[in-house]
C-alpha cells in the first residue's frame, strides 16, 4: 500500500502542506471521497507548531498530522451503517452521506484529525487525495506531499520509502496508525558553559545526563553550548566538568525541554 | 469526479519584477480550481533539460537542482488572494467626494472613514479625465503626483502596474513622480557604498559581483553568520530554494549562527544553527567588539587591509578607544547589545580563524535609525577577513542564482523581455519626490532632502546633491491630486499614521487609487479601480532571481476576469482615448502583437519558436557549459585589486571616506567613518532619538523590532485567509477580532501583567496600533517583536486596529543627510488594553465598529460600500 512518510528533519515549517490540502478541499467538493471543507478552520493536514526550550537555547519543532489511516482505527469502530471505510490501498475514508449525524466518529480519533461541519451536519477529515490517486489527470498523488518543495513529505509504496529509523506518531494511542516519521522531536537539555571569572566560555567541556532514561554525554563546542538531544522524559542528575571544575545541576524533562541559558562554570 | 480541469497555465505569481519561481494554475470554466508548484519538467523532458540542470559537488557530496520549482508560500495560496474577500469588484467612487476641488464637496477629512458607491467605468473615466484637465488647467504641468513603482507586488510585464499612469500623464503634460527608496538596503546605500562603492546593480551598495557565490560558499565556507534578517521571511520573495541550499550547506557541516533579535525562523527549524539573540539596533556596537577582538589577537587578514584597502588605522584608532577614549571592547558592547561578553568573544574567535560568509536577508538593522551605521561595519567585517577569498563572500538578495544561463539577463532581470508601457522609476528627474517624504510635502508644501532616492542607477556622489520640493521647473506650485498604482505607502514606508494625517489634508482635492483590493492607502482614495491580477492577465512573465532556475514564459489567462476590473495598462489606454493619445501609448498593438514582437526582439527567438514557446508555455535556458570557471562573488578583487577596482574614489575599500567629509564636514550623525551612534533631541540637531540611552526611552522604554511577516510580502496577502490561520500569522482576541501578533519574553509579559492572546496596545508619540500578545523564548527583554505589513483598520487618527506597525514608525528620514526609511528598532511601549478603552472607542468612534469584518480574511469590502 502506499503512504506518506513524513521528515521533521527536513520541515522548515513552510505549511505548504497545510495550505495545498485547503486548496484543494475547501470549497470543492470531491464526492463522493469528501464534501467540500468549510474555507476556514478544519486542517485535514494540520500542522502542529511548538516552541521549545528558553533563550537562547530554542527551537521550533512542526509536525505536520494528518489521519493516520490506523490499521485499527477507532472512527471505524464507532461508525454506524459503515460510514467509515477502508479502502483496498489502505485510506480511511468517512462516507459523507452515511456519516452524516454521526459526530462519534468525530469524537473518536485521539489525533484530533477529525473535524465537525456544523452545516452539512458531518464529520471530515483527509482522503489521501483519493479523488486525484483514482482519477486525477496532471498529479495522482496527494496535494500535500505535491505541495512539500522540501522533500520533508515523501509518498510512495512502503516498500519503497526509506524506513531506516522511521517511526509512529503517538504509537501509544494503540491505533497501528499507518503514517510513518522521521525526527519526532524527543526531550533536549541545552545551555551555555562559560568561565565567570575568565569571562570566557568554556570549550570542550563533558556533560553528562544521567537518570532513569539512561545516560548521555556529549561535549560544548566553539561557543560553549552542549545540546543533549534524543533524552526520553525524567529527571536528570546534569555534570559539567572542564578546566578542572564540575558543577552538578537537577533539571526535569518531564514537561518540557530545559533550556539552562549561560551556566557558569565554578 | 468532481470538477474537470480545462486550463493549465504556467506563470509565477511573486513579487513585483522579480517573477518567482512558477506554479500551475489549474481551472475549470475560467474558475480556479487549484494551484501547485511546477515541475520544472511539466513541458519538458529530462533529456531536454539535461543541459539546464545544474549540479553542485562539494565536499564529497552532490547538490543536483531540484526538478520542481519552489513557490514562495504565498503564490500557493494565491486563490484565495485573487478570489478574496476584499477584491474591488467594480468602479467606485467615495459617498461624501464630488469633482471639481470645491473644499466643502471634498471632504478630506474622512478618508479613511466614509463609504463607497458604486460606478459605471464610463463614470469612472469621466471623472479622471475632467480631474486630470482642471490640474492642468489650475495648477499647471506639476499639480499631480503620481505614485508607482512595485506592481502591487505581483509580477507583470504587458500589464506591469509600475507607472503606466506615468507614461500616459508624462504625453498629456506632467506630473510629479513618487521615487522608490532604496527600501531593501538603507545602511549599505546610504552607509555602505562610501566604503565600498557603487555596487550591484549601480548603486545598491552590494557587492557587485555575485556570480557562483552558491558554488563558493558550499566548496570553501566554513563558518556562516546570518546577521541582518530571516531567510525564511525575506529571502523567499520569489522562491523557496534558498532553503534548500541551507540545507545542502548544513549537510556539508557548515556552522551557522543568527544574530538577530528574534529567533528567526530559519535558526528555528535547524538544530544545527546557533541563535544569538541581540538587542534591536545595536549591530554596530557588536561589530566593533569583534573587531577590537580580532585586532588585540591578530584575527584579520593584514596584508589583505594593506592592499585592498584605505584609512583601517582610523577605523582601528576608534576601535581601540584612541580618538574618544572609550575601547569598544566586547566588555563595553555586552552592556549595548545584551549579548554576554564571553559569548561575543566566542564568536569573534570563531570568525576570525574560520572563513566566513554573511548571509545578508534585508531585514532588522538594516532598516532602523542610522542604518548607515551597521550598513558600515558590515563591510569592515568583510574587509577585515578578506572579502572575495575562498569562503569570504557575501550573500545578498541577487546572490542565490546558481548557475549562469546562457540567455544574457540585466543583472537578473531576466523576467522582462519587454516593458513599454510604465515609466520605471529608477532613474529619478528633477520632478521626483522620494516616496519617504510624501507626508513632509504635503504637510509643509516644502522639502529638502539630499540624493537621488533611487534604488538603482545612483552612484555614491548622488547623495552630495540637494533637491526641493516643489521643484524649480513647478515654481512653487504643490501638487492637489494623487494618482497611485501602489496603495501601499502607510503600511510600507515611515511614518504612516502622519501620512495618513497628509491623506486628510483638504490639499488633496483628488485621490484615485488602482488596486485590486479594497485596502492600505485604497480606502482613503476618492475614486478606486478595480484591477486585475497577475492570473487574469495575458501576458509574459518569467522568474529573474531567487529561484533554482531563471525562465523565460508567455501566458494565457489563468481565470476570468475577477468583476469588471483593468489592468492598469487598460485603465491608461482607457484614458489615452480620452486625450487622443491612444495609438501613441499602445503603440498601435494588441497585447498578443507586443508579446509576439517582443519575442521577435529577445534574444530566446535562437533557441525556441514563438509557437513552440506559446505552446510549453515556458523555456529555460541552458546553463553556461562554462558557468564554474566564472570568478566566484569578488574573487577577482580579491585576487588582484589594481586589475578590478571598487567604484570608490580610491578604487578600494574606505574605511573613512574623504568625499563624505569633504561634503558634510559638519554632519555629526553620519560622520565620515561608522562610529556607535545613539542620536539624540531634535534640538540638538539629530533626526533620532531611539536608543535606550536617550531621553525617549524614558517615556517608550522597548525597541520595536519589526519585519517583513513571514506569511505576507510586504503589506500584501494579509487578507489570504488560509495564511492566517497559521498560529505565527494571526492571533484570535476575545472579541473574535484576529490581531497582528504582538511578539514579547515572558519575562516583560509577567513585569506587564499581560496573558498569552491579550489584547494589547503597542504605543508612542506617534499613536496606537492594537495587536494580541504571543509570549515566547524567541525575543529579548527590553524589546518587542511586531511584523511589518499588517493592514490597516482605523479607529480613529492615530488608533489602528490593524496591527500595522509602520503606522506608528518615526516620521523623519535616517538622519538628516539620508532619505530612507526607519521602519524598526524605534522606542514603543506595550500594555494590556483595557475593556473600558476599548469600549471608549466604540463610543467615540461608533462607525468604524460597525463596518463588516470578516475574521478570515481580515478587510472586507462589503465594510466599505455602501451603495451597491
Amino acid at each position: 500500500m502506499k503512504t506518506l512518510l513524513i521528515d521533521l528533519d527536513k520541515c522548515v515549517g513552510c505549511y505548504a502542506c497545510q495550505v495545498g490540502c485547503k486548496d484543494e478541499h475547501c470549497e470543492q467538493s470531491w464526492m463522493p471521497y469528501a464534501e467540500a471543507q468549510p474555507e476556514t478552520g478544519q486542517f485535514w493536514m494540520r500542522v502542529d507548531e511548538r516552541e521549545r526550550g528558553k533563550r537562547p537555547h530554542v527551537k521550533v519543532t512542526y509536525i505536520p498530522t494528518p489521519c493516520q489511516h490506523c490499521a485499527d482505527a477507532p472512527c471505524m469502530k464507532v461508525a454506524k451503517d459503515g460510514a467509515v471505510y477502508r479502502r483496498e490501498d489502505g485510506l480511511v475514508i468517512i462516507d459523507p452521506e452515511k456519516a452524516k449525524g454521526q459526530k462519534a466518529i468525530k469524537d473518536a480519533c485521539p489525533y484530533h484529525a477529525i473535524y465537525w461541519n456544523d452545516v452539512l451536519n458531518i464529520p471530515q477529515k483527509c482522503t489521501g487525495c483519493a479523488h486525484l490517486i483514482d482519477e486525477g489527470d496532471t498529479i495522482t498523488h496527494p496535494r500535500c506531499y505535491d505541495n512539500c518543495v522540501h522533500g520533508a513529505i515523501s509518498w510512495g509504496e512502503e516498500s519503497a520509502l526509506d524506513l531506516a529509523d522511521a517511526e509512529r506518531l503517538h504509537p501509544e494511542f494503540g491505533t497501528s496508525p499507518k503514517i510513518w516519521y522521521k525526527g519526532l522531536p524527543k526531550r533536549f537539555i541545552a545551555g551555555r558553559v562559560y568561565d565567570p571569572e575568565e569571562k570566557e566560555v568554556v570549550e570542550g567541556a563533558v556533560v553528562t545526563a544521567s537518570g532513569g532514561g539512561g545516560s548521555f554525554t556529549t561535549k560544548t563546542n566553539w561557543i560553549g553550548d552542549f545540546w543533549l538531544r534524543g533524552l526520553p522524559d525524567g529527571d536528570w542528575t546534569v555534570s559539567i566538568e572542564g578546566q578542572g571544575k564540575k558543577k552538578v545541576l537537577e533539571v526535569s524533562t518531564k514537561q518540557e525541554d530545559v533550556g539552562l541559558g549561560d551556566v557558569p562554570l565554578n | 469526479m468532481g470538477i474537470k480541469v480545462d486550463k493549465r497555465v504556467i506563470k509565477p505569481v511573486a513579487c513585483s519584477s522579480t517573477g518567482g519561481d512558477p506554479v500551475v494554475v489549474e481551472s475549470s470554466d475560467g474558475k480556479i480550481v487549484r494551484i501547485r508548484p511546477c515541475n520544472w519538467t511539466e513541458s519538458y523532458t529530462e533529456e531536454e533539460l539535461k543541459d539546464t540542470f545544474w549540479e553542485i559537488d562539494a565536499r564529497g557530496k552532490k547538490l543536483k537542482c531540484p526538478r520542481k520549482a519552489m513557490p514562495p508560500y504565498y503564490a500557493l495560496a494565491y486563490k484565495k488572494k485573487t478570489y478574496s474577500k476584499d477584491r474591488v469588484m467594480y468602479p467606485l467612487k467615495r459617498v461624501d467626494w464630488e469633482p471639481g476641488g470645491d473644499p466643502d464637496k471634498v471632504n478630506a477629512q474622512n478618508r479613511g472613514k466614509s463609504g463607497y458607491e458604486r460606478i459605471s467605468w464610463d463614470e469612472a473615466i469621466d471623472i479622471l479625465e475632467s480631474e486630470i484637465r482642471r490640474m492642468y488647467d489650475t495648477y499647471g504641468p506639476y499639480g499631480i503626483l503620481a505614485i508607482g513603482y512595485d506592481g502591487h507586488k505581483e509580477s507583470k510585464c504587458v500589464h506591469y502596474g509600475s507607472g503606466c499612469q506615468m507614461q500616459v500623464l508624462r504625453m498629456i503634460g506632467g506630473y510629479i513622480r513618487e521615487v522608490r527608496t532604496p527600501d531593501s538596503v538603507e545602511g549599505f546605500y546610504w552607509g555602505g557604498k562610501h566604503v565600498w562603492g557603487t555596487g550591484a546593480w549601480d548603486g545598491l551598495g552590494l557587492p557587485e559581483e555575485y556570480y557562483n557565490t552558491m558554488k563558493d560558499v558550499s566548496e570553501h565556507t566554513e563558518f556562516l553568520v546570518m546577521q541582518a534578517g530571516d531567510l525564511e521571511t525575506t529571502a523567499n520573495y520569489a522562491s523557496q530554494f534558498q532553503s534548500c541550499m541551507m540545507k545542502y550547506w548544513l549537510d556539508l557541516g557548515i556552522e551557522m549562527v543568527a544574530v538577530d533579535p528574534f529567533g528567526t525562523y530559519t535558526a528555528m527549524a535547524h538544530d544545527e544553527i546557533t541563535w544569538i539573540p541581540i538587542l534591536p539596533n545595536t549591530d554596530a556596537a557588536l561589530d566593533f567588539a569583534l573587531i577590537n577582538v580580532w585586532i588585540k589577537e591578530g584575527l584579520y587578514d593584514k596584508e589583505y587591509v594593506d592592499t585592498h584597502t584605505i584609512h583601517f588605522d582610523k577605523m582601528a584608532d576608534y576601535v581601540m578607544g584612541k580618538d574618544d577614549g572609550i575601547e569598544k571592547t566586547p566588555e563595553w558592547a555586552s552592556k549595548i547589545t545584551g549579548i554576554p561578553e564571553w559569548t561575543i568573544k566566542a564568536l569573534a574567535r570563531k570568525w576570525g580563524t574560520s572563513a566566513t560568509t554573511i548571509a545578508h536577508f534585508c531585514g532588522a538593522h538594516i532598516r532602523g535609525p542610522y542604518s548607515f551605521e551597521p550598513g558600515r561595519t558590515e563591510y569592515y567585517k568583510l574587509a577585515m577577513q578578506g572579502i572575495g577569498k575562498p569562503g569570504v563572500q557575501m550573500i545578498h538578495l541577487f546572490s542565490w542564482n546558481v548557475a549562469e544561463q546562457v540567455v544574457p539577463s540585466v543583472g537578473g532581470m531576466l523576467s522582462f523581455m519587454y516593458m513599454g508601457h510604465a515609466d520605471m522609476q529608477d532613474i529619478p528627474g528633477p520632478t521626483s519626490l522620494p516616496r519617504t517624504a510624501v507626508h513632509h510635502a504635503i504637510m509643509d508644501g516644502k522639502y529638502e532632502w539630499y540624493g537621488s532616492p533611487s534604488i538603482i542607477m545612483a552612484p555614491p556622489e548622488d547623495q552630495f546633491i540637494k533637491r526641493t520640493y516643489p521643484c524649480e521647473e513647478a515654481n512653487g506650485t504643490e501638487f492637489h491630486m494623487i494618482w497611485s498604482e501602489k496603495a501601499s505607502n502607510q503600511g510600507s514606508w515611515n511614518g504612516g499614521f502622519y501620512l495618513q494625517d497628509a491623506y486628510r489634508n483638504p490639499k488633496i482635492e483628488f485621490f484615485v487609487s488602482n488596486h485590486q483590493w479594497m485596502q492600505q492607502d485604497t480606502i482613503f482614495a476618492d475614486l478606486i479601480l478595480p484591477v486585475t491580477t497577475c492570473l487574469e492577465e495575458v501576458d509574459s512573465i518569467g522568474s529573474s532571481q531567487g529561484g533554482s532556475l531563471c525562465f523565460y514564459g508567455v501566458q494565457e489567462r489563468a481565470c476570468d476576469v475577477v468583476g469588471e476590473s483593468k489592468s492598469d495598462y487598460e485603465i491608461a489606454a482607457e484614458l489615452a482615448k480620452r486625450f487622443g493619445i491612444y495609438e501613441e501609448y499602445t503603440k498601435g498593438l494588441s497585447v498578443d502583437e507586443e508579446i509576439a514582437a517582443a519575442y521577435e526582439e529577445s534574444f530566446i527567438k535562437d533557441f525556441i519558436s514563438f509557437d513552440e514557446l506559446k505552446k510549453r508555455q515556458y523555456f529555460i535556458p541552458p546553463v553556461n557549459p562554462d558557468w564554474k570557471d566564472i570568478p566566484a562573488g569578488m574573487r577577482e578583487f580579491y585576487e588582484d585589486p589594481e586589475s578590478h577596482p571598487l567604484h570608490t574614489p580610491s578604487g578600494k575599500i574606505e574605511f573613512w571616506s574623504e568625499a563624505l567629509a569633504e561634503h558634510f564636514p559638519d554632519d555629526k550623525e553620519r560622520t565620515p567613518m561608522a562610529r556607535w551612534t545613539i542620536g539624540g533631541s531634535k534640538e540638538d540637531g539629530f533626526a533620532h532619538d531611539e536608543s535606550q540611552w536617550g531621553e525617549k526611552a524614558k517615556t517608550y522604554p522597548l525597541l520595536l523590532n519589526t519585519s517583513p511577516g513571514r506569511w505576507r510580502i510586504h503589506v500584501q496577502n494579509d487578507d489570504i485567509c488560509w495564511l492566517r490561520e497559521i498560529q505565527t500569522c494571526k492571533i484570535r482576541g476575545k472579541d473574535g477580532y484576529m490581531y497582528e501578533p504582538v511578539w514579547m519574553c515572558p519575562e516583560l509579559a509577567a513585569e506587564r501583567g499581560i496573558q498569552n492572546g491579550d489584547i494589547v496596545k503597542v504605543f508612542n508619540g506617534q499613536g496606537i496600533v492594537l495587536g494580541a500578545a504571543r509570549i515566547s523564548e524567541r525575543v529579548l527583554p527590553n524589546s518587542i517583536k511586531m511584523d511589518k505589513g499588517a493592514h490597516p483598520d482605523p479607529i480613529a487618527p492615530h488608533i489602528d486596529r490593524g496591527g500595522c506597525t509602520n503606522l506608528i514608525s518615526p516620521p523623519d528620514p535616517i538622519s538628516k543627510h539620508c532619505e530612507g526609511f526607519v521602519v524598526t528598532g524605534y522606542l514603543v511601549d506595550v500594555a494590556k488594553l483595557e475593556d473600558a478603552e476599548m469600549e471608549q472607542w466604540k463610543r467615540d468612534y461608533p462607525e468604524n465598529f460597525a463596518r463588516t469584518y470578516d475574521p478570515a480574511s481580515g478587510s472586507s469590502r462589503a465594510g466599505w460600500i455602501v451603495k451597491e
